[in-house]
């Protein structure tokens, strides 16, 4: 073999070898990743005997649905966790219809209307988004309490109507609408209610869905604030549920994942259908300018 | 001349709608996050209780000398740290690793972006209900250790031991977010132009060196931003804590701030001294922005 063909031979070797590590190491922790999920829904149909049994086995007997009866019964058969996924939806439906409507509308004026003042109203709002929450969350009980909404969905919605980053996103995304067509609608006597109506919010759909989509699962995922103002078991959400029922003496494992894999199969479903408007918001600070 | 007017007369009379647009906002922020910082400010400066009649003491800085008196708050502290220093670090790197893979295969990309990424979406109490049962004795972590170490029925008490039950907590917390983390660094890997890659080939430059002196370089502004909010994220951490220690781990290793935030006002009522938590834990993480935006300033990227 002449020499430099031994030269390139040796380089194939090295990227050979170089992309077999690659692969095994991203199949690897892909099986990292994935086998915690796989085995929520393995072992939610899987008797308790069985999942604690050594080895695991990953690919069930049979299906047992009394995992799924169980969990959705409770231990003392009051079918509580029917109520509490109701909750979940209406409190995470609501606050993603206000926070997409309100930072819709907040972020148009912000990018759109030279009003005196405007800076210092965006600085204000970029400021709150250095407040987290659980700095927050005691005194916003204490005035929960105050007003006497603590315990209903009043409560539960109220600190989540709208948020700084959903305006920010919003703004990033008008402030490059041209102008000319605002105008145009304007000449053509729209009211500035009728325009953000018709042509701003039809064309701005993308970036409502991402934003729809993450305020979804925030509040689907929401366990903090509930636990504070969500005093009875009929106002719970599906956190504190899950939260409750395991601590149970009475909880078995396939009860335990059943409940998990119920509370998780909407949002997985959205994942799935939806995966581009949750990677746009997974990056949407990354995405900015300067 | 009338017409002029009345020109000016319809721009200011737009610019007044935009004060309209962003009014139900301010007046929210002003309520729901305004008030209630200066209120915690305010409120740490008494002595206070949760659901009792007698009007709140005003004793100063006395719960702020408490805390940093007590040896429960500086557990915390400590437990916080550890927590964010082995989370966020891990986190970091290895998302950074997963994208550059990732970035590098043709095939599959989707399909792995996808799957590092489903952990983020689920809720963090079904996130650690699953590894309640994984971390179980009888559970696959014991399982897959015993099988790699060769160890068989060896219990390593990954909820029970004070130091396991914290690297448990960092491995829940790193399992759920690394590829939220993974999708920011695509996207930051594949904003940089080929043709820089493919000069540097020309000119005799491997992988590796070009990983090393072009590709890192220019993820500076992705890397900070990622490290920023993975370290802001991991100093709130709370779900997976409570989650653990409601399933019976040893409180004191993960008493994380939030944790002992909320049970210092919920459970003990003591309103005043949780607002004080709460304010130090602020300036923890403005301290922490601050420093890492500080260590950003010193130069921009432009390709």
């Amino acid at each position: 073999m002449p020499r430099y063909l031994k030269r390139v031979h040796k380089r194939t070797v090295r990227s050979v070898a170089v992309n077999t590590f690659v692969w095994v190491f991203l199949v690897i922790t892909a099986m990292y990743i994935l086998a915690p999920l796989v085995f929520m829904f393995t072992a939610s149909v899987m008797p308790a005997g069985d999942i604690m049994k050594m080895p695991y086995r990953w690919i069930p007997k049979g299906f047992y649905w009394q995992n799924y009866w169980q969990g959705i019964r409770g231990n003392n058969g009051s079918f509580i966790y029917l109520r509490n996924i109701l909750n979940s939806l209406i409190v995470a439906a609501t606050v993603t219809v206000t926070t997409v409507f309100l930072s819709a509308v907040t972020g148009y004026g912000l990018a759109k209307f030279h009003f005196k003042g405007r800076h210092i109203a965006f600085m204000m709002i970029l400021a709150t988004m250095m407040i987290p929450f659980e700095v927050i969350m005691i005194p916003l009980y204490l005035i929960i309490t105050k007003i006497g909404i603590q315990n209903s969905y009043a409560g539960l919605i109220a600190p989540f109507l709208v948020t700084a980053f959903g305006i920010f996103l919003m703004r990033q995304y008008y402030i490059t609408f041209p102008d000319e067509i605002l105008d145009a609608a304007r000449i053509d006597g729209a009211s500035e209610p009728e325009i953000f109506r018709r042509i701003i919010l039809p064309n701005s759909v993308p970036a409502l869905a991402t934003l729809a989509v993450l305020t979804f699962k925030g509040q689907w995922d929401n366990l903090l604030w509930p636990l504070l103002v969500a005093q009875s078991e009929e106002m719970k959400t599906i956190p504190l549920y899950i939260v409750r029922f395991t601590a149970e003496k009475h909880t078995d494992e396939g009860a335990m994942m059943a409940v998990a894999a119920i509370a998780s199969i909407p949002i997985l479903i959205l994942f799935f259908r939806l995966s581009r408007y949750f990677i746009s918001g997974a990056v949407v600070f990354s995405a900015r300018k300067g | 001349m009338k017409k002029f007017r009345f020109k000016g007369g319809i721009e200011s009379r737009k610019n007044r709608w935009g004060w309209v647009f962003i009014f139900p906002s301010l007046v929210f922020f002003s309520f729901f996050s305004f008030y209630p910082i200066l209120n915690a400010l305010y409120t740490s400066l008494f002595k206070k209780k949760l659901l009792s009649l007698k009007p709140p003491v005003f004793i100063e800085l006395d719960n702020y000398i408490y805390l940093l008196r007590s040896p429960d708050f500086w557990n915390s502290i400590r437990a916080t740290m550890v927590f964010t220093l082995g989370t966020f670090i891990p986190m970091v790197i290895f998302s950074l690793i997963f994208a550059q893979f990732i970035v590098s295969r043709k095939r599959f990309r989707k399909f792995f972006q996808m799957a590092y990424y489903s952990p983020a979406v689920l809720s963090s109490v079904v996130v650690a209900a699953i590894w309640l049962l994984i971390f179980d004795p009888r559970g696959l972590s014991n399982q897959l250790v015993n099988f790699i170490m060769n160890t068989p029925g060896v219990d390593h008490k990954w909820l029970a031991n004070a130091s396991m039950v914290q690297i448990s907590t960092m491995l829940v917390y790193f399992w759920k977010y690394v590829g939220y983390f993974t999708i920011i660094f695509i996207v930051g890997l594949t904003s940089i132009p080929k043709s820089i890659y493919e000069a540097a080939r020309i000119d005799g430059v491997n992988a590796w060196t070009g990983f090393w002196y072009i590709t890192l370089p220019l993820l500076k502004p992705t890397t900070i931003l990622v490290s920023i909010m993975a370290m802001l994220q991991c100093l709130k951490t709370f779900s997976t804590q409570y989650l653990f220690t409601q399933g019976g781990a040893p409180i004191e290793p993960i008493n994380v701030v939030t944790l002992n935030l909320y049970n210092t006002a919920i459970r003990d009522h003591r309103i005043g001294l949780a607002s004080a938590m709460s304010i130090i834990l602020f300036c923890i993480m403005l301290f922490f922005t601050w420093l890492q935006f500080k260590t950003a300033r010193s130069d921009e990227t432009s390709y």
